[in-house]
């Protein structure tokens, strides 16, 4: 038998996963459309007087925004893995449910709405999304609840129900804007990794760990809940209370990186499947090792949408659609002829 | 009294359908072997399910180990009650140790790591269902009936006093479903499991089961309660006799003894030269 | 369950090693702006728009200007001056580079979180929103207050009104014509009446063909077009490329509405979008195009409006 997982072992994995993101992470940080050099940053970070553009641009902008990126990746692919599991579908993904048409239709309204900017210090884009997004997940629980119970069809369904309502919401109000409001939301929307704040930052950082740690605790439910509810509720795993659990800290998450930096696509899609086929479905590897591999996934492409074409940037959910798109295909190839002989 | 399972005035209707079950009343001890047999429709699948608690009954009660199994909590009837479901190939490819593991989720702790404990029982399961060579193999890569015995030894590493199984063998050969059941037989007898299996194979039902429960189907206009009882109860000898099987089943049927234990043959229209009833080993 | 000391434990050590790490952080890299000893009038300015670029150079600050984006392209010395990034995606790290005083930028989404980074970092940051004409001239005025030119910026402010109102004065001296504001062809957009587009064409003594529309810029079915009886019809060139080709399309396409006006006396026009829509010093000249197109019987004599101020063209 191959070697069972203990605690040990799973954080003898982590360990090495979290070593490659952190040489992703530094050797990104010092990749750029200018060149900074270290010396000049560990100068800058001693002596605090002299104006050092080296260490302003370090640790103003490459650093926050490379931690931004990672928090995102890491968000979009736990959450990935988790719908997967609920759904019962290696193809779901975080955006599934209802939460991609309440962020657009959060960033629309903030924007019609000309909300501005010193109301919070923080960009009005962001909060609406962020708590349109949390309101619609919302909508599609209360929903597919009042329609069949949570059972996945029902949220399915609503969740389709709800998308379409909102693209025609979207649809209206988007007449309403004017060009520039028009292209900055839609800009906003195709998922841009930018500097934040401190706080900001930790915020995001604290409820995207809790979430993910929460998610972790959930595991080993989560394993037997892909086998059906009734052998979960069998094997003494309570359906409906680990589905809406994982169902709220996956849209949380993905919430709060869609808040940070809208809509990154693929991610929480091909991150979780790849990572399944190294790791295995075991969803107590399965979810820290994508949530880290994810990171430094997003991290990397970051880093090419920022240099690529320089001075100008790509959204970085360009590049992960341009990098995602032929790999999904790829793997929806390999599981369509696996699953050729299924059921 | 050492009941183990009991059921009092149980009735079952789905919510706009016809009455499933009515009013139907047993008791089971401890260590038995009980077979649920009838016709499609009968309702065993759904009697299955109300016992392990997956769905409410519209009244009356089932009490496992003098507890209403609606008081138990998930987890706590998961250590109780093991469920065998038919197989099948679960959308993520776990192997077969991964599986068998899973019979371990009730008793694990907040971070969900087997202790030695479990890892004993799940080698345990392995080497009574003598399937520790697919331990590494994805589900999917293995045959029908290796994959049901790998559900049986998540049930074992449960180690659950009471087995539900709803049609274990419906698609294995002959070998497999003797394997099966000699297997189950086992666990009665060594470890004093109580095991209430649903079946459509008459024969397994008569040559392994203490009791049995015969089902019939609910009458054909709904919602009226059938004049004769509709469902018998009793020990296997007493219950499947050629005119109870014919009855419930609706079908000709031959029967005959080996020893201790019936067999039954459907009789169909082209199943050839009707044998003598009066020839070959006695007629019940 | 011997799980809940290690447990324990470890979310013990979690929670000790962020609170150092925030703590350490805050330390090494305080928040807020530093105290920018920066000189009394800038000498190093950043633009991020076209429309403040223009302002920039209209108030002689031209050659302190350092940066721009990428869309800025007059006067001619902004196109020679570097980059930093795009108009809706600025480049933090090429701005910080090119160690700037001031930096100017509008108030949308993508900018102001820029603005944000700059600021923290320590950077003198003026953003402003210039949608209506009163915001061009507070615009203008700031410009000139953060960069130690208030007199120039009152000048030019005085002047651009004055150019306007000559474009007026002159205007009203003829009758309203009915004006029709392409946007775009496929599907039909127009430019509606509580726009600033509206605005501009109100100045140069014209009215807009369409009643008043919720949206700013609706699409207006054909039946609307044919009955609204235009005098005049222009379409914003799309960029400033090839105008007499465009020119010919827009005729072409007009052709089928035979029974308005605009179309029966041939009064189609493609403008240059830059002077009109780009609200900056050159509006004047911009409605001045506008009222060519409309009134080109007060243009039988020539008639003179000065061209910008200074040493710009």
């Amino acid at each position: 038998m191959t070697k069972p997982l203990t605690l040990r072992w799973l954080g003898f994995k982590i360990l090495l996963c979290l070593i490659i993101l952190s040489t992703v992470m530094s050797v990104c940080s010092m990749i750029g459309t200018q060149k900074v050099s270290l010396p000049a940053v560990l100068i800058g970070l001693l002596d605090k007087q002299c104006q050092n553009t080296d260490y302003d641009i370090f640790v103003r902008v490459r650093v926050p925004r490379i931690i931004v990126a990672a928090l995102v990746g890491a968000a979009l692919a736990a959450s990935g893995v988790a719908l997967q599991a609920i759904l019962r579908n290696p193809l779901a993904e975080p955006y599934i449910l209802g939460i991609s048409s309440g962020a657009a239709l959060g960033a629309i309204t903030a924007a019609l709405l000309g909300a501005s900017w010193r109301l919070w210090a923080g960009s009005p884009i962001s909060a609406a999304a962020f708590l349109f997004a949390l309101g619609t997940v919302w909508l599609v629980w209360l929903i597919g609840h009042l329609a069949g119970g949570s059972s996945v069809i029902s949220l399915l369904l609503a969740g389709v129900v709800v998308n379409a309502f909102f693209s025609a919401v979207i649809m209206l109000l988007t007449n309403l804007l004017n060009s520039q409001q028009l292209r900055s939301t839609t800009l906003w929307l195709m998922g841009n990794i930018t500097e934040k704040d401190f706080s900001t930052l930790l915020l995001s950082a604290i409820l995207i760990v809790i979430g993910i740690f929460g998610l972790f605790i959930l595991c080993h439910k989560l394993n037997v809940l892909t086998f059906g509810r009734a052998e979960a509720q069998s094997l003494g795993v309570n359906p409906r209370a680990v589905t809406l659990i994982a169902f709220a800290l996956a849209s949380l998450v993905t919430a709060v990186a869609v808040g940070l930096s809208g809509l990154v696509g693929f991610v929480g899609l091909i991150v979780p499947h790849s990572v399944r086929l190294v790791f295995g479905p075991d969803h107590r590897q399965l979810l820290p090792a994508s949530a880290i591999i994810g990171a430094a996934f997003v991290v990397a492409c970051d880093t090419v949408a920022r240099t690529i074409i320089a001075p100008a940037q790509l959204p970085v959910g360009v590049i992960t659609a341009v990098v995602g798109g032929p790999v999904f295909l790829l793997l929806l190839a390999r599981s369509s002829r696996k699953l050729g002989g299924l059921r | 009294m050492n009941a183990c399972i009991e059921v009092k005035d149980l009735c079952f209707a789905y919510r706009y359908g016809a009455s499933i079950l009515t009013n139907l009343n047993f008791r089971l001890d401890k260590g038995v072997f009980l077979s649920i047999a009838g016709p499609n429709g009968a309702g065993k699948t759904t009697l299955l399910n109300l016992l392990a608690g997956l769905i409410r009954p519209s009244s009356g009660s089932i009490i496992i180990d003098s507890k209403l199994v609606q008081s138990y909590s998930i987890r706590r009837l998961a250590a109780k009650v093991a469920f065998v479901r038919q197989e099948f190939v679960p959308v993520f490819d776990f192997t077969a140790a991964q599986v068998v593991s899973m019979g371990r989720t009730p008793y694990l702790g907040a971070l969900a790591f087997e202790s030695e404990a479990d890892r004993k029982a799940i080698t345990e399961a392995f080497e009574m269902t003598d399937t520790a060579q697919f331990a590494d193999r994805p589900l999917a890569q293995l045959s029908g009936g290796e994959r049901q015995q790998i559900f049986i030894a998540r049930a074992l590493a449960q180690q659950t006093p009471i087995l539900f199984l709803d049609e274990p063998t419906s698609f294995l050969d002959m070998k497999h479903r003797v394997g099966i059941y000699d297997l189950l037989k086992q666990m009665q007898l060594e470890k004093q499991k109580t095991i209430v299996a649903v079946t459509h194979d008459i024969n397994l039902c008569s040559q392994y089961s203490d009791m049995t429960l015969l089902l019939s189907a609910p009458a054909s206009c709904c919602r009226k309660t059938a004049a004769g009882a509709s469902y018998t109860f009793g020990p296997t000898d007493e219950i499947l006799t050629a005119e109870q099987v014919e009855k419930v089943f609706g079908v000709e049927t031959f029967s005959g003894k080996i020893g201790q234990r019936s067999f039954f043959l459907p009789l169909g229209k082209f199943t050839g030269e009707r044998p003598d009833k009066t020839s070959a080993g006695e007629n019940l | 369950m011997n799980m809940k000391k290690p447990l324990a434990i470890f979310v013990i050590v979690a929670v000790c090693t962020m609170i150092l790490v925030v703590f350490i952080a805050r330390r090494i890299v305080p928040e807020g702006t530093k105290a920018a000893d920066s000189p009394k009038t800038p000498q190093r300015i950043v633009s991020l728009s076209p429309n403040l670029t223009e302002i920039l150079f209209a108030l002689g600050l031209g050659d302190k200007i350092v940066a721009v984006s990428n869309n800025c392209d007059w006067p001619v010395e902004a196109k020679a001056k570097p980059k930093v990034g795009t108009f809706w995606q600025p480049n933090t790290e090429a701005i910080i580079a090119v160690r700037p005083d001031l930096v100017v930028c509008e108030t949308f989404d993508q900018q102001q979180q820029v603005a944000q980074t700059l600021k923290r970092t320590g950077l003198n940051v003026l953003s402003m929103s210039i949608e209506s004409l009163d915001e061009l001239y507070t615009a203008i005025m700031e410009i000139g207050d953060a960069a130690g030119c208030k007199l120039e910026a009152e000048q030019l402010v005085a002047y651009t009104k004055d150019q306007l109102d000559k474009i007026k004065a002159i205007s009203s001296s003829a009758e309203k014509v009915k004006v029709l504001w392409v946007v775009q062809n496929e599907p039909m957009r127009l430019a509606g009446v509580n726009t600033f587009v509206n605005e501009i064409i109100e100045m140069a003594g014209g009215q807009n063909a369409i009643a008043p529309t919720a949206t700013q810029y609706p699409s207006v079915p054909t039946e609307e077009i044919i009955r609204c009886g235009a005098e005049v019809i222009i379409q914003a060139a799309m960029g400033t490329r090839d105008l007499p080709k465009q020119q010919a399309a827009a005729e072409k396409f007009w052709a089928g509405f035979t029974n308005l006006p605009a179309v029966k006396n041939k009064r189609i026009y493609v403008i240059d979008p830059d002077t009109v829509l780009r609200l900056g010093p050159r509006l004047p000249q911009g409605v001045q195009a506008v009222l060519k197109c409309l009134h080109p019987e007060l243009f039988a004599r020539p008639h003179k409006v000065s061209h910008g101020m200074g040493k710009n063209k």
